[in-house]
C-alpha cells in the first residue's frame, strides 16, 4: 500500500517538473456530460424549450427568443422528463416517467406561457414514443405504444385535446419500425425476423401493408422521407447491390431505385437531411475518418457552409429546426471537446452559444484524435484512431489499446471521455476498426463474421505492431482494455499475445460465446440464425466456440487481469465470471475485480463510474507505470 | 584444628553429593516426562493429523466439485456427444476417481415428453444419451436417442435432477436474483449411496423465467431450450491417498464407512474419518503397528532428551567446577594458616628469648660486667631476628604487590659472593661454600635484592642438609648474553612431585628440618624476586643426593 502511495507520489512529482500543463484532470470531470439538454424550436420559430437542472431536478422551460424572457413550466417531483416537443406555435408535450421500479409514466400537454395544463395518461405501466409530432386535423399526433402487448408497438393517433388513443396500425409482432409522409399519415412499416428486413408501404391507410423489398441484415436500406413531388418516392439510404451506403430514391411500387442522389465507391453515407418547406434533400453526411457533408446543390451549399465558416474545424448537427428553416439548433463538438448547443438564425447568419454540454472539459488539456491507418497481414486496409498525451514527446510512450465493442459498430472522431481519461493519464490511445466494424461498407463488415477469435484479434495486434515499428509505441508496457465484446478482444489478445501485451481489462466482457448467444431467446431462431453467422453456431462450430471463448483458457493466463461487471446485469452471466477469476486467482494471476452498480440513478451511476475508473487507472499505473 | 579441616571437607562432599544426586533424580524424571509427553503428542498426532490426510487426498475431489464440474455450465447447454466426449477425456485423466460419466444432451420443452418428467406443460426430456469411460465399450457408447429408445430406459438420475428442475423452477421468485451458491445446489445432486453426482448446467435467469411460465402456458412458437445433465459416476477406491505423515501411518486404506473388522491384534492401533460429499459412505482407514509408532515416538523423543542430556551436562560442569573452585580456597586457607602458624612460631622464639633474658635481668640482685654483656648481646641478637622477619615479611609483601623500585647499582660479582659466602660462614661454622665465576666481572642489579635472594637460597641449602652435608656451590656464568646463577648443594633433595609446588607461597615441605623457624615464604619470595628483575628460576633435584636452584637473569653492564 505504502509502495503504491509512494509510486503515485513519484508519478506525480515527475509530472509536476514536466511543466504545470499536464495536470491530472479528476475522474469525474471526463464522464460529466449533462444528462439532459433536449433544445426544441417552436414550429414558427419565436420560442425555445429546453431542460434545465434547477435544485438537482430536472424541468422544462420554454424562453421567448426576442425578448429573451424564461418561463418554468414544470416543478416535478420524482419523476423525470424523458422527452418533449412543440406540437403547435403554442403547445408542448411532455412524457414523464417517475423513477419506481415499473417506470410509470405520464402525459401532458401544456401552453408555452404555463397555462392550461392537460393530462393525456396517467400511471401507464407502457412506453411511448413519438413517430410525428406535427398535428394533424389540429388535433392528433402519431405515436407507438406497447400497452397491448409489453413485446409488440402498435401504432396510435393521440387525441392531444383528451387524450384519447385509437389504434391506426396493430402490429402482427414483426414490425419494428414505422414512419408516417410529410402530412402525418403512416405509410411505411419496417418488418423484421431478426436476420432480414422487409420495408412494406400503403399507399393511404384504408390499403394493407405491402412488401416492396427484403434484404438481409447485412444490407442497409434506411427510410429518410417521402418526395413531395413524386407519389410513392421515398429517399433512402441504401447499400442494396453496393458495398457503400448511397442515397438513393426508391420506388415503392417496384421496389427499384429510381434515382440515385449520392453515390461514391468511397463514402459511406451514414446521415441525409430533407427539407420540407423546400422540398428537396439538402445533403448527405458521410463519415470517413469524420463525418463531412456533401450538399446536393449550389444553393444549399451557400446557405449550409455559412454555418461551417462560424463553426470552423468543429463537427456539428442540426438538432432543431423551424418549420420555415430560419431557426436551427446546432450542436458541435470536436475531438477535443464534447461540444456545444447553438440557437443559428440563418436571416441574420448569427449564432448563439445555448449551453456546453461539459463545462468541466477544457479544450487546451485534451489530446488530439488523429486518424491513422495500417496493412492487416493479409493486406487488408485497417483504420482507427491515435489519441497522444499532451506535452509529451511521442516515442516510447506506453500504450492503451481500446477496442471497440460489437458486433458491428466502429469508433467515430469525436470527444471520446474513456480516451481523454487515458491519454491524460499519460497513455497513448490506440482505437482500431477491426474488420467486422460497421461504416467502412458491406464487404469489411462481412470478413469479420465468425472471425472473432482469429482475424479480428490479427487485425487488433496488427495495429499494435504498426504503432511499436513507427516507435510511438513503449513494447513493453501496452496494455489491452474494451467494454463488451471490446472485453472479449481484451481478455483473448491478452493470453494468446503474452509477449505483446503487458496486462488487460474487460468490463462486462463477455467471456463465454456460448452465454452470450444463449441470451437471444431460442424462439427467435431468424434472430439467433443471424447471431450464429457472426459470431459462430454453438450446435455446428462447439469446438470453435469453446476455443474462441475466454473463460475456457483461464490456464493459459498469466498476465496481470482487470475485470469490471455488474452482479445484477441480466445479459451476463455473472457466475460464470465469478468462476473465471477464482480459477485465475488460484493461479495466482493477478486479477482487479470490480463489482459495478448500475441503475436509473444518476449518483450511484456516476460513483459507480468513479470507482471503476480509479480501479483502472492505479491497475495500470501499477502495471505499465513501473521502469 | 585438623578436626576442623576435615569436618569442611566433608561438608563439601556431601553438599556435591546431594547435588548430583538431586539433579540426576530431575533428570530422569525429565527424561520420564519428555518420553510420556512425545507418546501422548505422537498418539495425539495419530488421531488429529489425519484430517490432514483427509485434506490432502480429497483436494483434487474438491477442485473438480468446484471448478471443473461447473465448466459444463460454460457451454450453456450447447454439448454435444464429441465436446462431451472430449471433456469427459480431460476429466478422467485428471481425477481418476471417476469411473463412468452418462451424459444426457436434454431438451427443456414446452409440449409433454415420453421419457422424462412432464410438469404441467413443461416437458424435460433427454434427447439423447450417452456414457464414457474406461470400460465402455465403443459400440455401447450411445445409449438411448429418440430414434431408438429400446435399449435403456431413462434412469433415475435424470429424473431426479429433472423434478428437481421442475420444482426450483415452480417457485422460483423471479423478481430476485438466486444465488450463486442456490444455483449450485439446487442444479447439482449428490447421491453418496451410489456415489454420483449429477450435474445439471445452470440456466440463465431469463431462461428460468421462461421455464417458469412454460409450467403455466403454452407459448406461441413453442421453444426448445437445451440443457446438458451430466452423471458422474464415482470410485472411492482409485481416490489417490496423500500420507502427509508416513512415519506415523504405515497403511491407509479407504473402506465403506461400517467396516469395523473385529480381528484387531493389539500388535495394531488404527484411526479412521470419513470421507465428504459423494464419498461420505467411506472413510479413510489409518493403521499403524506399535512398532512402528514406537519408532515415530523415539524420532521425536530423541532430540528432547538430547537437549536435557545438554542441560544435564552442563548442570554438572558447573558443579564440578565450584567443587574445584571451593577445593582450591580451602587450600589456601590451609596455607595461610600454616603461615600464620610459623609466624607465631617463630616470633614466639626470640620473644621467649628476650623474656628469660628480662626475666633474669630483672629478677638478679647485681649484674655482672659479663652478664650484662651476654642478656645486652641476646637482647640485640633476638630483636635484629624480630626486625628482620618482619622486614621479611614486608618486603615479599612490597615486591609482590610491586610497590618497591629496583636500586639499579654496578656490582662486582666476586666480591659480592665472598661477602654472601662470609656471613653464612660466620653464622654457621659447618656450613662450606665454594664459588666460580666464569665470565663476566661485574653487572648492574639491586644489590639489596640480589643479596636477600643468594641469603634466601643459601639459607634453605644450609637448612635442608644433613650436618656432614652442608655444601654449596655457587656458579656464575655468562652464556650466551644472559647471566647463569647455579646454587647446587649436597641436600636432603625435593620428591618430583613436590618440585611444582614449592615455589608456591606459604609451601612447605614436611619434614624434620623445618619443624622450627620456616615460614614458608622463602622460594615464595625468591621467586618473585627472580621474576621481578626480570629472570627465572628453576629447579632440579633428586632425593638424597641434592638440589640445584637454577636462575637465569638479563646480563646488563
Amino acid at each position: 500500500m505504502l509502495k503504491r502511495v509512494f509510486l503515485l507520489l513519484m508519478v506525480a512529482l515527475i509530472w509536476a517538473c514536466k511543466g504545470s500543463n499536464n495536470e491530472i484532470i479528476p475522474v469525474d470531470d471526463f464522464f460529466k456530460t449533462q444528462d439532459k439538454a433536449y433544445y426544441r424550436i417552436s414550429p414558427d420559430g419565436k420560442s425555445l424549450s429546453y431542460l434545465k437542472l434547477q435544485d438537482k431536478k430536472l424541468d422544462l422551460f420554454v424562453e421567448d427568443l426576442a425578448t429573451g424572457n424564461s418561463v418554468q413550466l414544470t416543478h416535478l417531483n420524482g419523476k423525470s422528463i424523458s422527452f418533449h416537443f412543440w406540437t403547435s406555435n403554442n403547445e408542448l408535450i411532455y412524457y414523464t416517467e417517475d423513477e419506481s421500479k415499473e417506470r410509470k409514466s405520464d402525459i401532458f400537454v401544456i401552453n408555452k406561457d404555463g397555462s392550461k395544463q392537460v393530462q393525456l395518461s396517467a400511471n401507464e405501466k407502457s412506453r411511448l414514443r413519438v413517430i410525428e409530432d406535427q398535428l394533424i386535423d389540429d388535433k392528433y399526433i402519431i405515436v407507438a405504444s406497447n400497452k397491448r402487448d409489453s413485446t409488440v408497438f402498435d401504432v396510435y393517433r393521440l387525441n392531444v385535446r383528451n387524450g384519447k388513443m385509437d389504434i391506426a396500425a396493430k402490429n402482427p409482432g414483426n414490425i419494428t419500425e414505422w414512419m408516417t409522409d410529410n402530412r402525418g399519415v403512416l405509410k411505411i412499416a419496417v418488418a423484421s425476423d431478426g436476420v432480414n428486413e422487409t420495408l412494406m408501404y400503403r399507399e393511404n391507410e384504408n390499403q394493407p401493408f405491402a412488401p416492396v423489398i427484403t434484404n438481409n441484415f447485412e444490407t442497409t436500406l434506411q427510410p429518410i422521407a417521402f418526395s413531395e413531388d413524386q407519389p410513392n418516392i421515398l429517399y433512402a439510404i441504401s447499400n442494396v447491390n453496393r458495398d457503400k451506403n448511397a442515397l438513393v430514391a426508391l420506388d415503392l411500387k417496384t421496389g427499384k431505385e429510381k434515382q440515385v442522389l449520392f453515390a461514391n465507391d468511397t463514402l459511406n453515407v451514414v446521415d441525409a437531411k430533407y427539407s420540407r418547406p423546400q422540398r428537396k434533400m439538402l445533403f448527405v453526411t458521410c463519415e470517413t475518418w469524420k463525418k463531412e457533408k456533401y450538399y446536393l446543390d449550389d444553393s444549399t451549399r451557400l446557405t449550409y457552409s455559412k454555418i461551417n465558416q462560424l463553426l470552423p474545424g468543429t463537427e456539428w448537427k442540426i438538432m432543431d429546426k423551424d418549420k420555415m428553416d430560419k431557426f436551427f439548433v446546432v450542436r458541435t463538438f470536436t475531438d477535443k471537446n464534447p461540444g456545444s448547443y447553438y440557437l443559428y438564425t440563418a436571416s441574420e447568419n448569427k449564432l448563439k452559444k445555448l449551453t456546453d454540454i461539459s463545462p468541466s472539459i477544457n479544450q487546451e488539456d485534451m489530446s488530439s484524435m488523429k486518424p491513422i491507418s495500417f496493412k492487416s497481414r493479409d493486406s487488408l486496409n485497417i483504420n482507427g484512431y491515435l489519441t497522444l498525451p499532451k506535452n509529451r514527446k511521442s516515442v516510447n510512450l506506453p500504450v492503451v489499446v481500446l477496442p471497440h465493442n460489437g458486433p458491428g459498430g466502429r469508433n467515430s472522431w469525436g470527444y471520446n471521455a474513456e480516451v481523454q481519461f487515458l491519454a491524460n493519464r499519460g497513455y497513448a490511445v490506440l482505437q482500431v476498426n477491426y474488420r467486422g466494424s460497421t461504416g467502412y461498407g458491406k464487404s469489411f463488415y462481412a470478413a469479420g463474421f465468425k472471425q472473432w477469435s482469429d482475424k479480428i484479434q490479427d487485425d487488433v495486434n496488427d495495429g499494435v505492431k504498426w504503432l511499436i515499428a513507427q516507435k510511438i509505441a513503449n513494447p513493453k508496457k501496452i496494455a489491452i482494455y474494451g467494454n463488451g465484446f471490446g472485453g472479449y478482444i481484451a481478455l483473448n489478445c491478452l493470453y494468446k499475445n503474452p509477449d505483446l501485451y503487458k496486462c488487460g481489462g474487460s468490463n462486462s466482457g463477455v467471456i463465454n460465446l456460448f452465454s452470450y448467444l444463449k441470451t437471444i431467446p431460442p424462439f427467435l431462431k431468424a434472430n439467433l440464425q443471424m447471431y450464429y453467422e457472426i459470431v459462430g453456431n454453438p450446435v455446428t462450430d462447439t469446438d470453435y466456440m469453446r476455443f474462441a471463448s475466454p473463460v475456457f483458457h483461464a490456464d493459459r493466463f498469466k498476465s496481470p487481469v482487470f475485470i469490471a461487471q455488474n452482479p445484477k446485469d441480466p445479459r451476463v452471466n455473472v457466475a460464470e465470471g465469478v468462476q473465471f477469476i477464482k480459477e485465475l486467482k488460484k493461479r495466482n494471476v493477478q486479477v482487479t475485480y470490480i463489482e459495478k452498480e448500475e441503475g436509473p440513478n444518476p449518483v450511484m451511476r456516476q460513483q459507480g463510474r468513479t470507482a471503476l475508473y480509479k480501479a483502472l487507472e492505479e491497475f495500470l499505473q501499477e502495471n505499465l507505470g513501473k521502469k | 584444628m585438623a578436626l576442623d579441616k576435615k569436618s569442611g571437607y566433608r561438608k563439601n562432599f556431601s553438599l556435591g553429593v546431594t547435588f548430583i544426586v538431586l539433579i540426576s533424580i530431575l533428570f530422569i524424571l525429565s527424561l520420564f516426562l519428555a518420553f510420556n509427553y512425545s507418546k501422548k503428542s505422537i498418539e495425539n498426532d495419530f488421531v488429529s493429523e489425519k484430517v490432514n490426510v483427509l485434506e490432502q487426498s480429497i483436494k483434487p475431489y474438491n477442485d473438480f466439485f468446484q471448478n471443473k464440474m461447473p465448466e459444463i455450465s460454460y457451454y450453456s447447454g450447447y454439448l454435444d456427444s464429441s465436446t462431451a466426449s472430449k471433456f469427459v477425456d480431460t476429466v478422467m485423466l485428471k481425477y481418476p476417481f471417476i469411473s463412468k460419466v452418462t451424459f444426457y444432451d436434454t431438451e427443456v420443452k414446452n409440449m409433454p415428453v415420453k421419457d422424462g418428467i412432464n410438469a404441467n406443460h413443461l416437458g424435460i426430456g433427454p434427447k439423447s444419451i450417452f456414457q464414457f469411460g474406461k470400460g465402455v465399450k465403443p459400440d455401447s457408447v450411445k445409449l438411448y436417442s429418440e430414434d431408438d429408445t429400446r435399449s435403456f430406459n431413462v434412469g433415475s438420475d435424470f429424473n431426479a435432477i429433472a423434478i428437481k428442475l421442475a420444482t426450483f423452477v415452480e417457485d422460483l421468485d423471479t423478481a430476485s436474483v438466486p444465488t450463486q451458491e442456490k444455483l449450485f445446489t439446487n442444479f447439482s445432486i449428490v447421491n453418496s449411496n451410489e456415489n454420483k453426482i449429477t450435474y445439471l448446467n445452470i440456466p440463465s435467469r431469463e431462461d428460468l423465467r421462461v421455464y417458469k411460465d412454460m409450467i403455466r402456458h403454452k407459448l406461441n412458437p413453442s421453444p426448445v431450450y437445451q440443457q446438458d445433465v451430466m452423471v458422474f459416476n464415482l470410485d472411492a477406491y482409485k481416490i489417490k491417498i496423500i500420507n502427509t505423515r508416513p512415519l506415523l501411518y504405515q497403511t491407509i486404506r479407504i473402506e465403506p464407512l461400517t467396516y469395523d473388522p473385529i480381528d484387531t491384534s493389539d500388535e495394531n492401533i488404527n484411526t479412521e474419518i470419513a470421507l465428504p460429499g459423494a464419498f461420505s459412505d467411506f472413510k479413510l482407514y489409518l493403521i499403524s503397528s506399535k512398532s512402528y509408532i514406537k519408532k515415530e515416538i523415539f524420532i521425536y523423543f530423541m532430540p528432547i532428551a538430547l537437549v536435557l542430556l545438554l542441560v544435564y551436562g552442563v548442570l554438572l560442569l558447573v558443579a564440578f567446577l565450584i567443587y574445584r573452585n571451593l577445593n582450591i580456597n580451602s587450600k589456601m586457607f590451609k596455607l595461610q594458616y600454616d603461615f600464620v602458624n610459623n609466624l607465631t612460631h617463630e616470633f614466639k622464639t626470640p620473644v621467649s628469648v628476650i623474656k628469660i633474658a628480662g626475666n633474669n635481668i630483672k629478677s638478679a640482685t647485681a649484674l655482672s660486667q659479663k652478664e650484662q654483656q651476654l642478656y645486652g648481646k641476646i637482647l640485640d641478637e633476638e630483636a635484629d631476628k624480630l626486625n628482620g622477619l618482619m622486614n621479611k615479611l614486608l618486603a615479599f609483601t612490597q615486591i609482590e604487590n610491586k610497590a618497591i623500585k629496583l636500586n639499579q647499582e654496578e656490582v662486582n660479582i666476586v666480591d659480592f659472593i665472598e661477602s654472601t659466602i662470609e656471613s653464612h660462614t660466620l653464622k654457621h661454622p659447618d656450613f662450606k661454600m665454594t664459588y666460580e665465576v666464569v665470565g663476566f666481572k661485574t653487572f648492574i642489579t639491586d644489590p639489596v635484592l640480589m643479596g636477600s635472594l643468594f641469603d634466601n637460597l643459601a639459607e634453605n641449602a644450609y637448612k635442608y642438609s644433613k650436618p656432614e652435608q652442608k655444601k654449596l656451590h655457587i656458579s656464575a656464568k655468562l652464556i650466551k648474553g644472559v647471566l647463569v646463577f647455579r646454587f647446587t648443594d649436597k641436600g636432603i633433595g625435593i620428591a618430583a612431585s613436590e618440585l611444582n609446588n614449592i615455589f608456591k607461597k606459604f609451601f612447605r615441605i614436611q619434614n624434620e628440618y623445618n619443624q622450627m623457624g620456616s615460614v614458608g615464604l622463602g622460594l615464595a619470595f625468591c621467586k618473585e624476586l627472580v621474576n621481578f628483575m626480570e629472570g627465572e628460576i628453576s629447579v632440579k633435584s633428586k632425593v638424597g643426593s641434592g638440589t640445584e636452584f637454577k636462575i637465569v637473569l638479563p646480563y646488563n653492564s
